[in-house]
């Protein structure tokens, strides 16, 4: 079945980067019909962050049974408890395949917001020293881009979405328009003072940059630190597709989204060269449905999008549409993760936190910034934090009756946490192709996935649990104990990389401007297009990318180049 | 009405003698009587009571609810049939046999029928045991695996058990707790305004 409409544009996906793409494009005038796989949020009805645990079945310990057979990977995430699990999808409809010994760990959600719905608001610009690694390092090819392409849409979308932080004058992590930071806790003080006196001018401890709203913003409201984002936010505080730009697009009149549409594959016109139109299953009825646009933006994830392209092969492209350079699929990054240290801060025992801040401290990356690390390309950031212990200490504890009572309901010590995520080297030997043996729960062919973590990303988070440590000890900490998650790849949420720009269409997917070399009115401005990985959260690069790509191709359209 | 008086009035068809709006909120209260009765699906009576005494000793009811008062042996019976595996679950049934074990060894009687000093050895032992355990098994394991409350001894699962029972329940939150769902504000680092005795873990409460 065919649908008569021609839209000015499809947006394949609505989470992230769909959502600034429907809104970019339909306040610049554009038809535009948003494909997204899964069903419809209704906030007032799916938002669950005022629920309490005791209205919860198993009081927020989650329906491990069912989600150890339904979602044994998703379950996997911090976020993915009772309350939030149905954000994330189902493993058992979603397969995707991996090497033997090279596990890789896809987390997913599918519905309209995609995971803008429970990702971790952490905002960062990058830098030049991002964007100039490879070319520095002589590492894969050089990014098309430089910070001056980018910073004025940095600026665009942290209007917009609303950014909480503290400007510091960093080379290395630009500033962002900020909205005012949140406030550090007692502990998380003690450890700024203790690096700015140990590590002057190297280290520096901040609150997170975070995509909460700490005053009214955009008619939307100030967060109001109840805590648990992940699981929704009926006051608009955080941004996210739902929250902020899909409303903006259906605002312009001109937006159709269409949820419960899962994108088989692209249709291709060999004569003008161009993406015509979309194949479409219905996730209900599994009608096959076909849609067609004048610009098609595959906004679906790093690894969905390529998926997509790989399964609407051609006579012409037989690896995958878009493709004439092989690197399709290739050159998968993530962020190495799960290195660092905890100890106590002594002192401040007689003071708490009021409220629940859904947001870290973050210390900026200090490696391979002004010297030279002999063991390690790149660098690492530190998230974290401080809490007091909270009764769950008690478990442990043998002690029982009043006095046991009353002293676990007493606030804890003062712990802090240093948490690493390190840059992600491309690799081409890191990729994704179609495992031609598997379908998921609409026929569709899934991925398979080869990824592995190399020699630098190692180094580099053996490194994070060291400093950690050096760094807890120098602010008086005490009990300090090291860690290392031996996660595989994906697990930091931020797979990035499968259809990377570059300027040269024998090397690379996509130009400067997020435009496919081979299809000219296809844009892939999702993770994919990423050249290098940084160790800054990307997301808000994505939208930046975005938004920048969506100015491009409606400026070429009226140039009538598309 | 009790339990007996709502079985009847279900069974017998009395209220149908009743107007039909009276008839109505009488079926209505019966069935609200039944629900709040305890529906065991794991727990043998026995073991019921062995675990409400235990809960009850772990966090007794003092100024505030204890865990009896929060229906702790319920949320465990509730755990064991639908959260733990059938593994996991043995294990708690036996580790619950084996609390009978060590009081019939010590004193000559079921757990239930010690005195309280008697019991308070019991989960001193038990305490010491899962310390031990605790040791062996970190030193067996040098790292990171299931959560404790999945691979731990029968005591260390009753005292997770009993502390989120307690603590997620709306007493033990916003009783003990002080928890807000929605705070009045948010302050980084303020100092406690409450005497020491009745020092919240979330924030002080209005004035």
């Amino acid at each position: 079945m065919s649908e008569t409409t021609l839209y000015d544009a499809i947006v394949i996906g609505s989470g992230m980067t769909g959502g600034w793409a429907a809104k970019e494009l339909t306040e610049k005038g554009l038809k535009t019909l948003v494909l997204e796989a899964g069903r419809s949020i209704v906030p007032e009805e799916d938002y669950v962050e005022h629920v309490p645990a005791w209205e919860m079945k198993f009081r927020g310990t989650g329906d491990r049974l069912r989600m150890r057979n339904d979602q044994p990977i998703q379950s996997t995430c911090y976020a993915c408890d009772e309350w939030s699990s149905k954000f994330f999808v189902s493993d058992r409809e979603h397969p995707y395949t991996t090497e033997a010994g090279k596990p890789f760990r896809w987390i997913r959600g599918r519905q309209v917001g995609g995971r803008s719905i429970m990702w971790g608001r952490q905002s960062y610009r990058w830098s030049d020293l991002d964007f100039e690694a490879n070319l520095r390092d002589g590492t894969a090819i050089d990014w098309p881009i430089r910070y001056a392409d980018i910073a004025p849409w940095y600026d665009h979308v942290e209007q917009f979405a609303g950014i909480s932080g503290e400007a510091l004058g960093l080379p290395q992590l630009p500033d962002s328009k900020f909205l005012p930071p949140m406030e550090l806790n007692c502990a998380e003080k003690v450890v700024r003072e203790a690096m700015a006196k140990h590590f002057p001018g190297e280290r520096v401890l901040t609150i997170g940059r975070a995509a909460i709203l700490t005053q009214n913003h955009g008619g939307r409201a100030a967060c109001h630190y109840c805590g648990p984002c992940e699981r929704g936010c009926i006051t608009r505080s955080y941004f996210s597709s739902v929250n902020a730009t899909l409303p903006a697009a259906e605002k312009t009149g001109r937006m159709t989204l269409r949820p419960y549409s899962v994108v088989h594959s692209l249709i291709f016109d060999a004569r003008t060269r161009k993406a015509t139109g979309v194949r479409v299953i219905d996730a209900q009825s599994r009608a096959a449905l076909e849609f067609h646009g004048k610009v098609i933006f595959l906004c679906a994830s790093a690894l969905e999008s390529v998926r997509i392209l790989f399964n609407s092969s051609t006579t012409e492209f037989p690896n995958g549409l878009a493709n004439s350079s092989g690197e399709l699929g290739h050159n998968l990054m993530d962020h190495i993760m799960g290195a660092g240290a905890v100890a106590t801060i002594p002192g401040n025992e007689d003071r708490i936190v009021l409220g629940r801040r859904p947001n870290g401290v973050y210390m900026p990356r200090f490696r391979n910034v002004k010297t030279r690390h002999r063991e390690f390309l790149r660098g690492y950031a530190f998230q974290g934090g401080a809490e007091r212990d909270g009764w769950d200490r008690g478990v442990k504890q043998t002690g029982f009756g009043a006095n046991f009572k009353q002293s676990i309901s007493r606030p804890g010590p003062w712990r802090f946490t240093f948490y690493g995520f390190g840059e992600c080297l491309p690799n081409r030997n890191n990729y994704i192709e179609i495992d031609k043996e598997k379908m998921d729960a609409w026929g569709i062919p899934v991925l398979k996935i080869h990824c592995a973590w190399s020699e630098n990303e190692l180094a580099l988070r053996e490194d994070m649990k060291i400093t950690a440590a050096e760094m807890l000890a120098a602010a008086g900490g005490l009990k300090i104990e090291t860690f290392m998650e031996e996660d595989p790849p994906g697990f930091a949420i931020h797979e990035m990389g499968t259809a990377r720009m570059g300027r040269d269409a024998k090397t690379s997917v996509l130009n400067a401007h997020n435009q496919a070399h081979d299809v000219k009115n296809l844009f892939i401005t999702d993770g994919g297009a990423m050249v290098s990985s940084s160790c800054v959260n990307p997301s808000l690069t994505y939208m930046a990318l975005t938004a920048r790509a969506c100015d491009y191709a409606v400026t070429q359209m009226k140039k009538g180049e598309l | 009405m009790n339990r007996r008086d709502a079985l009847q009035l279900l069974a017998t068809g009395a209220a149908l003698q009743l107007a039909p709006a009276k008839m109505m909120a009488a079926f209505r209260e019966a069935r609200a009587v039944l629900a709040a009765q305890s529906t065991l699906k794991t727990l043998d009576l026995h073991q019921d009571a062995t675990v409400k005494a235990m809960a009850e000793m772990i966090l007794p009811r003092t100024e505030t609810p204890g865990a009896a008062d929060v229906g702790a042996a319920d949320f465990i019976d509730l755990m064991l049939t639908e959260w733990y595996q059938d593994s996991e679950r043995s294990r708690f049934l036996a580790g619950l046999t084996d609390v009978d074990a060590r009081s019939q060894d010590l004193f000559h009687n079921d757990f239930v029928e010690c005195t309280a000093n008697q019991q308070a050895v019991i989960l001193n032992q038990l305490g010491e045991q899962m310390i031990e355990d605790e040791l062996t098994r970190a030193e067996a394991a040098k790292s990171v695996g299931p959560p404790p409350e999945a691979s731990s001894s029968f005591y260390s699962m009753l005292r997770w058990l009993t502390l989120t029972a307690y603590y997620t329940s709306e007493d033990g939150a916003t009783l003990e707790l002080h928890y807000q769902i929605i705070p009045d504000r948010h302050a980084g680092c303020v100092e406690i305004t409450l005497p020491k005795e009745a020092l919240p873990k979330e924030g002080p409460q209005p004035q």
